[in-house]
């Protein structure tokens, strides 16, 4: 546990104008089991401090002692919400380094099982932003969309949540028989939900007024801290990676990018809204463009490739995750290291908070997406 | 206002043992006592069960299904594994005030209920002629319910958090006053019954008059009730969780019940004030006909019907909208309540002194004349009906020049367009396969 | 950060001001409201979307990763696991245990020793459904089901031997 800034010892409540407030790790609105640390003048944040450590699993250190195709269940629990994305950096990087070809029908049928989960990973952003912040209708309205989509997981993959997705050089099954028929069930459904949702919440004047000017950040200032994803396309600056580098299928797909223009929370819950509307437009691509043919390359025998190093990250729900591998050219990998997109994104947070009111930094850590399961590993 | 017990054969076994006077005082008042009393403790227990299934269908789920049919025993199972919760009361905290402070609580929502008309004849306990003031007063004791629940729980949160509820409670104390006024300027009488009989010889309900009065009254209720969309202070995700938090067991469901029973009353007064109370339009035609017992019970009906729908209002709200800020919450109750309550005050008295100047009143000339009641002529409704909706429209322009410069005024309705933008296509990591 | 407000139109204002916003958010609640009482489709429209669970019992997938099981050939009632070792190798959280015994069958004349299983131990604390078991076993005989009730009275009860593999666990079912 590193050492708080904060002094955290005070006498009593009125010896001097500052109060030290924990927002511990057991709290409704952490997102996990952050804890913050907080200075107040009054109600206003003057200072601030983030602990983190609480979900330390040891994955990395785990992955050096496994052979390549197991290490692929331990990816789906760091961002457990978005379990396919994780698995996805994985199976690529190792296929990158080997130099496998994956069959054409695999890389679309990643891309559509990644962009639901990029749907179901914003829907649960959404549920519990909007918790926070008081709408709690919204919350039970996004789970019901994303109980939709992990059935489907459920029927493909044979997992709700930690799906263990993807194998290297492509995936164990095909798609399931009513595959094509459930996904544009779900595709026609949702743009009315979506609609359903910014009806309650868009042009809210409460929630306008919680969002609006709210966790700051200019492009520039997020590029320095290292912001990905929709924190860093909320504050103006055109960065995607599945547009820059495209991997799996979407070099092939068109689709747009959803910029804001300020960086404030409201920004953000904009952009990620169209994010969603952007991955339905996908999907149908996808599901229209789906060649036939086998789902999985052939492999050798036992998972080895050559020595050296190797980074490949994507984009995922909540920014670019990526993975560095380093390889011995044995069965086991020397390294893993985790780009975690959460752990970037939360460096942020500090700069987003000060000068604003304790009742705002519950919606700052909704806005940037955290999922403790990425930050601690 | 005394009105006999209405079961004959009872009344003549009573008269054995006591005369006329104490039945008059002391039996039937207790008697009616008891029934509001559990009248009201089964509104509020069901209010509960009524919160968890329309929030329930609003969220597209079920609520309580398992206790009992339709889960319509939840309440009472929630009231058994209160009572059998350890009774703690936290080491440093101050014993006596800290086993008081629920009990205030539920005492001043309860009281209220005794003004409180639920019908004409004898569905009242007591129709004292300051009523309002009443109501008005006693709600404001269990403002001290919570700060005396914050101080004695000796928790920094649960002290601040029971300072700014307060805070909160008292602010929009006043607007909730000033709100009345308008309504009482037509029955000049403070009497609730007296403010439902203004309303039934007219055969008018005041909100047609008064929709600013209304809709005044009832944010500033829903403020005063620490409900959402006003409920930062006692919010789940908010720092410090209110000043509740050292409660548990049977003393925190008393919270819970004298929040729910401040709920109730004020949806029982806006429902009285405003919505007719147990007036409806035809119901007197019972009374002609002479069945007078059916008469009150149907009115009873009437009234309870009114409240509940105000509490439905309640419980949409809540399960609507996000909560203010606590500084947005001040803000609203300052700068926005407070104002147009002080413009329909006046704007009702110029109004009243229209109809007055145009001969608006049936038959009588001078304001001293009168008796309860309004007797407006068709001429009279009009004006008043012309004067409720200049005031939304005065109101709406003065309070945009008041608050010109707040930030929040200035950003409502502006909704932003994201742009999208279609990158072009970088090269991939590893060429296609 | 203060917004450059463009001028608002009359008929912007008058929205502003009787709070059309909040009350489409409103109308949609309430809409819902009704729904749940009168609406039957839950997916599509705003019916009621939950499931009665225990009364309702989930459609679950063919291909869900449950409870594991050792599958018996139909006609022998043998065994189909050959005590590879496979599924142990594969595993990777170390959950599975094969132990393995010698038996003397008669092969063209000549007693031979053949591998067979004797005790298979699956601890299910420890797994975490992954299914690499599953795909490692050469006879389909490791098989995920579709049970995921599994839950027991003490850490003790979620290792499983051979025989609660093949004959499955006797549980209690709730239904109402």
């Amino acid at each position: 546990m590193h050492q708080v800034e904060i002094a955290t010892t005070q006498e009593t409540l009125l010896d001097s104008p500052e109060m030290v407030l924990n927002m511990g790790p057991q709290h409704p609105s952490t997102h996990g089991v952050l804890r913050v640390v907080l200075k107040l003048d009054g109600e206003t944040v003057i200072d601030l401090d983030c602990d983190i450590g609480y979900l330390h699993r040891g994955m990395e250190k785990i992955a050096e002692n496994r052979m390549y195709t197991m290490i692929a269940p331990y990816w789906d629990r760091l961002d457990y919400i978005a379990a396919v994305s994780n698995g996805l950096v994985w199976v690529e990087t190792v296929e990158q380094m080997m130099g496998l070809s994956v069959p054409p029908r695999a890389h679309y049928l990643r891309t559509i099982l990644t962009e639901l989960n990029r749907i179901a990973s914003h829907l649960l952003w959404l549920a519990t932003h909007a918790l926070d912040i008081g709408a709690v209708t919204v919350l039970l309205w996004a789970l019901r969309e994303r109980e939709e989509i992990l059935k489907i997981f459920e029927r493909q993959f044979g997992a709700r949540l930690t799906c263990h997705a993807w194998r290297v050089g492509g995936m164990t099954n095909d798609a399931y028989d009513d595959f094509d028929k459930d996904c544009r069930q779900f595709t026609k459904n949702f743009p009315n939900r979506l609609d359903e949702y910014e009806t309650v919440l868009s042009e809210n004047r409460i929630w306008l007024s919680r969002t609006v000017g709210i966790g700051v950040i200019s492009g520039p200032e997020a590029i320095a801290i290292g912001l990905s994803g929709p924190a860093l396309r909320g504050s103006g600056v055109a960065w995607d990676i599945r547009k820059s580098r495209p991997y799996a299928a979407y070099a092939d797909i068109d689709f747009d990018v959803p910029l804001g223009e300020n960086g404030d929370t409201y920004d953000r819950y904009l952009v990620r809204i169209a994010e969603m509307r952007q991955s339905q437009r996908i999907i149908d691509q996808a599901l229209d463009k789906l060649p036939d043919g086998p789902v999985v390359a052939k492999l050798p025998k036992i998972v080895k490739p050559p020595v050296g190093d190797y980074y490949h990250s994507i984009e995922g729900p909540k920014g670019e995750i990526g993975c560095y591998l380093v390889s011995d050219g044995s069965a086991q990998p020397y390294r893993v290291r985790v780009r975690p997109p959460s752990f970037v994104n939360l460096q942020a947070l500090k700069q987003m908070c000060i000068g604003h009111l304790v009742a705002d930094v519950v919606a700052i850590i909704g806005t940037l997406d955290i999922v403790l399961g990425e930050i601690d590993r | 206002m005394l009105a006999l017990a209405p079961i004959n054969v009872l009344d003549e076994l009573l008269l054995k043992f006591f005369s006329q006077d104490t039945i008059n005082y002391v039996i039937w008042p207790l008697v009616q006592i008891g029934i509001v009393v559990s009248l009201v403790a089964f509104w509020v227990a069901y209010a509960t069960y009524l919160e968890r299934k329309i929030s329930a269908f609003m969220q597209a789920r079920l609520g309580p299904m398992r206790v009992g049919p339709w889960g319509l025993l939840q309440p009472i199972a929630d009231g058994l594994k209160l009572l059998v919760k350890e009774d703690f009361i936290p080491e440093k905290a101050d014993r006596w005030i800290f086993f008081f402070a629920p009990y205030i609580a539920v005492a001043s929502a309860f009281i209220v209920f005794s003004v409180v008309p639920f019908g004409p004849d004898w569905a009242v306990i007591a129709d004292v002629n300051i009523g309002l003031l009443l109501v008005l007063a006693v709600s404001s004791v269990g403002v001290l319910a919570l700060i005396l629940a914050g101080w004695s729980s000796n928790s920094k949160y649960a002290l601040l958090g029971g300072l700014r509820s307060s805070a909160q409670m008292v602010s929009y104390e006043v607007a909730m006053g000033l709100s009345l006024i308008g309504g009482l300027m037509f029955a000049r009488t403070l009497s609730l019954s007296g403010i439902v009989i203004a309303q039934a010889s007219d055969s008018i309900w005041f909100i047609v008059y008064q929709p600013v009065g209304f809709f005044l009254f009832l944010i500033s209720g829903i403020a005063e009730n620490n409900r959402a969309p006003f409920d930062l202070p006692e919010a789940e995700s908010e720092l410090v969780a209110g000043f509740h938090t050292e409660y548990s067991g049977m003393r925190w469901s008393l919270f819970f019940m004298a929040e729910y029973a401040a709920m109730v009353v004020v949806s029982a007064v806006a429902a009285t004030l405003y919505l007719g109370g147990w007036y409806f339009p035809f119901v007197h035609r019972l009374e002609e006909a002479g069945y007078h017992d059916l008469y009150v019970i149907v009115s009873l009906l009437v009234f309870l019907i009114k409240a509940s729908a105000i509490l439905y209002f309640y419980f949409w709200l809540r399960w609507t909208l996000p909560r203010f800020r606590y500084d947005q919450l001040m803000d609203i109750g300052w700068k926005w309540l407070i104002p147009s309550a002080l413009i329909n005050i006046a704007l009702t008295a110029i109004a009243i002194f229209a109809v007055q100047a145009l001969n608006g009143w049936r038959g009588i000339v001078t304001l001293q004349a009168m008796d309860r009641g309004l007797n407006l002529s068709a001429t009279g409704k009009i004006i008043m009906f012309a004067f409720g909706l200049i005031g939304l429209v005065i109101t709406g322009l003065l309070l945009s020049r008041i608050n010109w410069r707040s930030r929040d005024f200035n950003l409502k309705t502006q909704r932003r367009n994201i742009r999208l933008v279609n990158l072009p296509k970088g090269k991939p990591a590893v060429p296609a396969s | 950060m203060q917004d450059k407000t463009p001028k608002l139109t009359l008929m912007q204002k008058l929205k502003r001001f009787l709070m059309i916003d909040l009350v489409n958010g409103l109308g949609l609640t309430l809409k819902y409201n009704l729904g749940a009482l009168f609406d039957k489709d839950a997916v599509a429209g705003k019916g009621i979307y939950t499931e009665q669970y225990p009364k309702v019992r989930p459609d679950v997938a063919p291909r869900f990763h449950g409870a594991p099981r050792l599958n018996m050939d139909p006609e022998t009632h043998d065994t189909l696991c050959i005590a590879c070792n496979l599924c142990a190798i594969a595993c990777p959280e170390d959950c599975i245990d094969v132990i393995p015994m010698d038996v003397e069958i008669i092969v063209a004349g000549k007693p031979r020793k053949k591998k067979v299983l004797d005790e298979f131990i699956f601890d299910t604390s420890r797994c975490m459904f992954c299914a690499l078991c599953q795909e490692a076993c050469p006879t389909s005989c490791l098989e995920l089901t579709q049970d995921f009730e599994l839950a027991t009275y003490s850490r003790a009860g979620f290792v499983w031997n051979r025989e609660m593999l093949e004959q499955g666990r006797e549980t209690v079912k709730y239904t109402s």
